[in-house]
């Protein structure tokens, strides 16, 4: 088999909204430096308990500390001053507790810490009683907690099987399957998609959706006298759909159950329709039956062989639809439903028989029927066995598998009778995905057929997907090593054309697709990518080759389309999707937001020349101009043309007081110019030998003076090269014009410029004030227009081009 | 610090074999060689105290190369299996017999059965249980090379015979390798396991020399003995060689006795059941029955044309003498909740129709009597044949019309 495409492509659009990546270890582990090199030497990591019961307290005050917290708030003294001599004898200084325990805080970590005496004290006294849940219970239950969440990261069981399942078409119909899979945030919703299998499997029409009361852990489904049967587990809950063959028909959900216990297995008979098999955490198998109900078949909490710790439980069914098998971490047994407390036998056991390894355990077993009635699958972390039901406990073959994480997902693809079968294998963490392909049962000895074969992971297209921006590579590299959380794959044949589509869920909901095309169908392709290619960094996707541009093509369009939707799906910020709101009870007093107690002058005139037109039945043609609210009027802006200097020399020239005001100009700016200059040079010469002084002193400094340049840069360089025509015009917000209406009048140029950014260099104090005398001189002329609206906005920026 | 540097290394070996892993499973042979090459240096610095040691690293993924790389040889590939001997003393044998199915492969069965001897000859310390099996088992090979050559000079002589001269240096040979053969198999059928094929060999060789007390001897060990996981192969060819050896009826019936406990839905289940139907006694009659039956419950049999035809038959039988039908209602008693969606759903009686008409006339009979002549499977087929105008579908109507009461009898 040949991989067709250099990568997984994505099948379906991203779902709406955004997925919450579950913990990682960073999250709940201990995170110090020091720690880290404590435990290189030993094995095992460290729960960080005391952050996370910290979170807890911060999290849930009320419930933590509520009533008490009421009752004791008048012994707690929250400010920085001291306390009075009469308050001192019953009240606690909680500052300094708080300066206690950040201190502890950056302390954190290191070896000799010492509480400091106060903090024991304090917690002497009140640990009993101060928090409303006993701390000891609290404690336990979220160190329970905290221990299930890591060994859920270490390896999390409840995703066995997969959740991904794959309807194949009907016999000599269209060639449209239908993909059951979830979806939505909390993967609660369940999707039967219909795909149109083409080159690139298509998603047609919208899909058949069932919400459902959990997360779904798993989806599996069998074919029963040209009916699809689908059973779907969560953790309290198990389905049943029945779709009917005909193409298009809608999936009919039939019953649900309800366990105390989460279930760890849902598998569906293939021998009879409406029958599932059900294991629950407790070590109970039942057989369901949607007529008859449930049968309990077996309730055994220890496991069979030797005892080991995980409730896991697991069951199928066998060539004979009335014997199940039922396995734990051990090993398999098979089941007599008829008459289960007597006839059993043992199938697999973890031990010398099949030649395991020391703390070897199953991980997934799965019935074969499909390839040969009595073949059974069963993986363990390490190796891989197929087992005949007519020679128990001897496996028929093994293989190492050497994947990096335990393989949860299997696939068989049965071939022809002779031919060799196709068994992938998926692991969830690491989204590994390895085909093997396997021979033999009947009249020949099993073995291995070819070589077993890496498929590509989700998270291998990462690299041949364009570089995007941080953020979004960020999220892109986030949602694409996401756990796999499911594996399904069809057998297509078409003519001498031989080819695999396999599907792979990841646990953000993405449904990922590759197609392999079988080697010997066509010999005469040349060889799609050499060993080369395929090195990190190339992307054939994208590059589009011409041996087949159509399929590539159609990739890389599918990618696009992809990309596009889960950045618009991602955008917003997920939390605070809603706008935040202000009160304004307290931005203004009541005084404020009551309105003047009588109507106006203002009001009263024109109240009374409405009044006057209605008596006379006439038009009210203009008001007063009295009346007018001066705002908004045009005519307010007139002394805005006052910083012209044409204006302000002709207001001084009919004054009669020109010659002093020219006199004014010339030598004070003169004065003042220069002495900037000279100003400027002296630090510039600080600046240097500073620098050769002490290189990380200089360092701070010039970080500092960094930053005042690129704070002070910004508008004053936009400003003067301002276009005319502004598109702004909208954007600023009201406050913004008013500071920069300074700077876009007429005078503005270098020698301002260069003042203002000194004062903000650090220049001394006594330079200081002459500099703001200075530009006092600019900032008196033009007198600021009180509240310019858009329109005026555009207007400010006319005489500053026309400056220039 | 030297910690440190052990540290860096063993990251630097687990990070080499990781690469030289994804090589192989991409079918990469000639980077993962390249990778290999570098991967040797690890052991230099044997530290490791894991299961499989670089060394035993090396010879497993060295073959996997050498195997499939376009440009290796056969001399290439017999040089780098010396090394590997020389390479890890403990491992000796187990690379030997590994080098060994190799040749065979390549059909140098000479050059295999060479190294089979040497292998043989070799001594190492104390010998461990670990060894003196896989010295066992590099004997038993050797004598199973040993019984090719065998049959390969009996084949010959066989010819001559009929040419009429006999050659005696052959029949010499043909001997020794007989002896050579029969030792090394003997001693490998005492361990228990699962040795299909010494066994087989063995009682074939025992078999030509007449000594058929040995080889039963040897047969009912292999299928008796507790000490040996269940094998049901080794009742088939217990009852296959009493079966050449014509032994009584009842014999063979006890052999498939076991088998019939052991695994229900075994093919010889056919066998026992015409030889149980043809039995005078009603006991093994009853028995007859009951194997059928359960024979059909299994999926594998769900088309099985045969085993249906023999269930009609012995159905049939019993309804028209009116006799034992209480043999009917207990075998039906605990299938009839599933039987009907098992077997006898309309959807089966459609395709079964399409498929194999001889097989839903069976079924169709079967089902009839079991389940009356409304049920849905006996309709449809009837329905079918009655339009197409076959005879025998008209007969069957009417049987199942005439003995509609028997189903009430069964079912009640």
């Amino acid at each position: 088999w040949e991989a067709a495409d250099a990568a997984a492509v994505p099948v379906l659009l991203p779902s709406a909204g955004c997925w919450i990546p579950s913990p990682a270890p960073q999250d709940i582990l201990y995170r110090s430096g020091l720690c880290k090199k404590l435990r290189a030497g030993k094995s095992g990591a460290t729960l960080d308990f005391a952050r996370q019961l910290g979170h807890f307290f911060v999290d849930h005050p009320e419930d933590a500390f509520g009533s008490l917290g009421q009752l004791l708030h008048k012994n707690f003294h929250l400010g920085n001053s001291k306390l009075k001599r009469p308050a001192r004898n019953s009240t606690i200084r909680m500052t300094a507790l708080v300066e206690d325990i950040d201190r502890l805080e950056a302390r954190r970590g290191c070896p000799r810490q010492h509480l400091a005496s106060r903090l024991r004290w304090f917690s002497h006294l009140c640990r009993d009683w101060l928090f409303e849940v006993p701390l000891g219970l609290l404690a336990d239950c979220l160190h329970e907690e905290l221990m299930q969440q890591w060994s859920n990261l270490l390896f999390d069981d409840s995703l066995t099987g997969g959740a991904l399942a794959w309807l194949p078409p009907q016999d000599g119909g269209t060639p449209m399957g239908r993909l059951v899979h979830p979806g939505g945030q909390a993967m609660n919703h369940l999707y039967f998609q219909d795909v149109v299998l083409e080159e690139l499997p298509r998603a047609r029409g919208s899909p058949a959706q069932f919400e459902l009361s959990g997360r779904v852990r798993q989806v599996a489904a069998a074919r029963v006298d040209g009916e699809d049967f689908v059973g779907v587990r969560s953790d309290y809950h198990c389905g049943v759909w029945r779709v009917p063959g005909r193409t298009g028909a809608a999936p009919i959900p039939l019953q649900v159950i309800h366990t105390d216990m989460p279930a760890s297995c849902l598998t569906v008979s293939p021998h009879l329709p409406g029958e599932l098999s059900v294991c629950t955490q407790s070590g109970t198998v039942y057989l369901w039956n949607v007529g008859t109900g449930l049968q309990q078949l077996r309730h055994d909490p220890q496991t069979m062989f030797f005892r080991d710790h995980s409730p896991w439980r697991w069951s199928d069914f066998t060539a004979h639809p009335r014997v199940l098998s039922c396995a734990d971490r051990t090993g398999l047994q098979c089941l007599d439903a008829r008459a289960p407390k007597k006839c059993h036998f043992d199938l697999f056991k973890v031990g010398e028989e099949a030649g395991c390894q020391q703390g070897e355990r199953v991980v997934l077993p799965m019935y074969l029927g499909r390839a040969h009635p009595s073949q059974y699958l069963v993986t363990t972390q390490f190796s891989v066995y197929v087992l005949d039901e007519r020679l128990p406990l001897v496996p028929v073959l093994k293989w190492p598998h050497m994947m990096k994480a335990p393989p949860l997902f299997a696939h068989l693809m049965p071939g022809n009778p002779g031919r060799s079968h196709q068994v992938l294998l998926g692991a969830s963490r690491t989204q590994e995905l390895l085909l093997l392909q396997y021979r033999g049962g009947g009249q020949s000895a099993c073995q291995l057929a070819g070589t077993p074969q890496k498929l590509h992971s989700i998270g291998g297209c990462l690299q041949h997907l364009p570089t995007q921006l941080p953020h979004r590579q960020h999220l892109l590299q986030q949602r694409l090593a996401a756990p796999a959380a499911g594996l399904a794959a069809t057998l297509q044949e078409d003519g001498p054309h031989k080819s695999m589509l396999v599907f792979q869920l990841s646990e953000a909901g993405d449904v990922f697709c590759q197609r392999l095309t079988h080697k010997a169908a066509q010999p005469s392709a040349p060889p799609l990518r050499d060993e080369a290619t395929t090195a990190p960094g190339s992307s054939p996707l994208f590059e589009a080759p011409a041996s087949s541009p159509q399929g590539l093509g159609a990739a890389a369009l599918r990618y696009r389309r992809w990309l596009r939707a889960l950045f618009r799906a991602c955008r917003e910020p997920p939390r605070h999707t809603w706008h935040p709101s202000l009160s304004q009870r307290r931005l203004f007093t009541r005084r404020d937001l009551q309105g003047p107690a009588g109507p106006s002058n203002l009001q009263r005139q024109v109240r009374q020349q409405l009044h006057q037109a209605m008596q006379e039945g006439g038009l009210i043609q203009r008001w007063e101009p009295s009346a007018v609210p001066p705002p908004p009027l045009p005519q307010t802006l007139e002394p805005a043309e006052g910083p012209d200097p044409l204006s302000a020399r002709l207001t001084a020239a009919w004054a009669g007081d020109w010659e002093q005001w020219w006199e004014e100009r010339t030598d004070f700016s003169m004065a003042q110019r220069r002495r900037a200059l000279r100003e400027r040079r002296r630090r510039q010469k600080r600046a240097r030998g500073c620098r050769s002084l002490s290189a990380s002193f200089t360092s701070s400094l010039t970080y500092q003076s960094e930053l005042s340049e690129l704070s002070d840069a910004g508008p004053p360089l936009l400003s003067p090269g301002r276009p005319p025509i502004l598109s702004q015009e909208s954007s600023p917000p009201a406050g913004s014009p008013a500071v920069r209406s300074p700077l876009t009048s007429p005078a503005p140029d270098e020698a301002l410029l260069s003042s203002q950014s000194l004062r903000c260099r650090g220049i001394p104090k006594e330079r200081r004030k002459t500099l703001r005398d200075y530009l006092s001189v600019w900032a008196e002329g033009p007198p600021e227009p009180p509240e310019p609206s858009g329109s005026q906005a555009s207007q400010l920026c006319i005489p500053s081009s026309q400056s220039q | 610090s030297s910690h440190e540097h052990k540290l860096n290394f063993r990251k630097s070996k687990e990070e080499c074999l990781s690469y030289i892993q994804d090589a192989l499973l991409q079918q990469q042979w000639k980077r993962a060689a390249e990778f290999l090459t570098c991967y040797v240096e690890s052991l230099e610095k044997d530290y490791s105290r894991e299961l499989i040691g670089p060394s035993e690293m090396i010879w497993r993924i060295g073959t996997e190369i050498l195997w499939h790389h376009s440009q290796s040889s056969m001399k290439e590939f017999n040089c780098f299996m010396e090394q590997m001997k020389t390479l890890g003393v403990k491992r000796y044998l187990k690379v030997c017999l590994e080098h060994v199915f190799h040749l065979l492969c390549n059909g140098q069965i000479d050059e295999a059965y060479q190294n089979l001897s040497l292998a043989e000859s070799w001594r190492f310390g104390e010998q461990t249980a670990i060894q003196d099996k896989e010295m066992k088992l590099i004997e038993a090979y050797r004598g199973l090379l040993d019984y090719y050559s065998w049959s390969k000079q009996k084949n010959i002589l066989l010819e001559h015979s009929e040419d009429g001269f006999s050659d005696l240096a052959v029949e010499q040979e043909m001997h020794s390798y007989f002896r050579k053969a029969a030792v090394n198999l003997k001693e490998i059928i005492k361990i228990p396991g699962v040795w299909d094929v010494f066994v087989k060999c063995y009682v074939d060789l025992l078999e030509f020399y007449g000594d058929h007390n040995e080889a039963r001897q040897v047969l009912n060990e292999y299928a008796y003995n507790s000490k040996f996981p269940a094998n049901p192969n080794a009742h088939v060819y217990l009852y296959q060689f009493l079966k050449r050896q014509g032994e009584s009826k009842k014999s063979l019936i006890s052999a498939l006795k076991i088998l019939h406990d052991i695994v229900p839905s075994h093919e010889l289940m056919i066998d026992f059941n015409t030889m149980l139907q043809k039995s005078k006694k009603r006991k093994k009659r009853r028995l007859g029955l009951e194997v059928i039956f359960a024979a059909l419950d299994y999926a594998g049999w769900k088309e099985n044309a045969k085993a249906w035809s023999c269930l009609a038959r012995q159905v049939k039988q019993i309804v028209i003498s009116e006799k034992h039908l209480d043999w009917i209602k207990q075998e039906w008693n605990s299938r009839k909740d599933w039987w009907p969606a098992f077997h006898f759903s309309r959807y089966l009686a459609k395709r079964n129709w399409q498929e194999n008409k001889s097989l839903s006339y069976e079924k169709a009979l079967v089902a009839g009597i079991l389940l009356g002549k409304d049920c849905k499977y006996f309709k449809y087929v009837s329905h079918r044949g009655c339009k197409t105008q076959l005879k025998r579908f008209r007969m069957l109507k009417k049987f199942v019309n005439r003995h509609n009461p028997v189903y009430l009898r069964i079912s009640g």
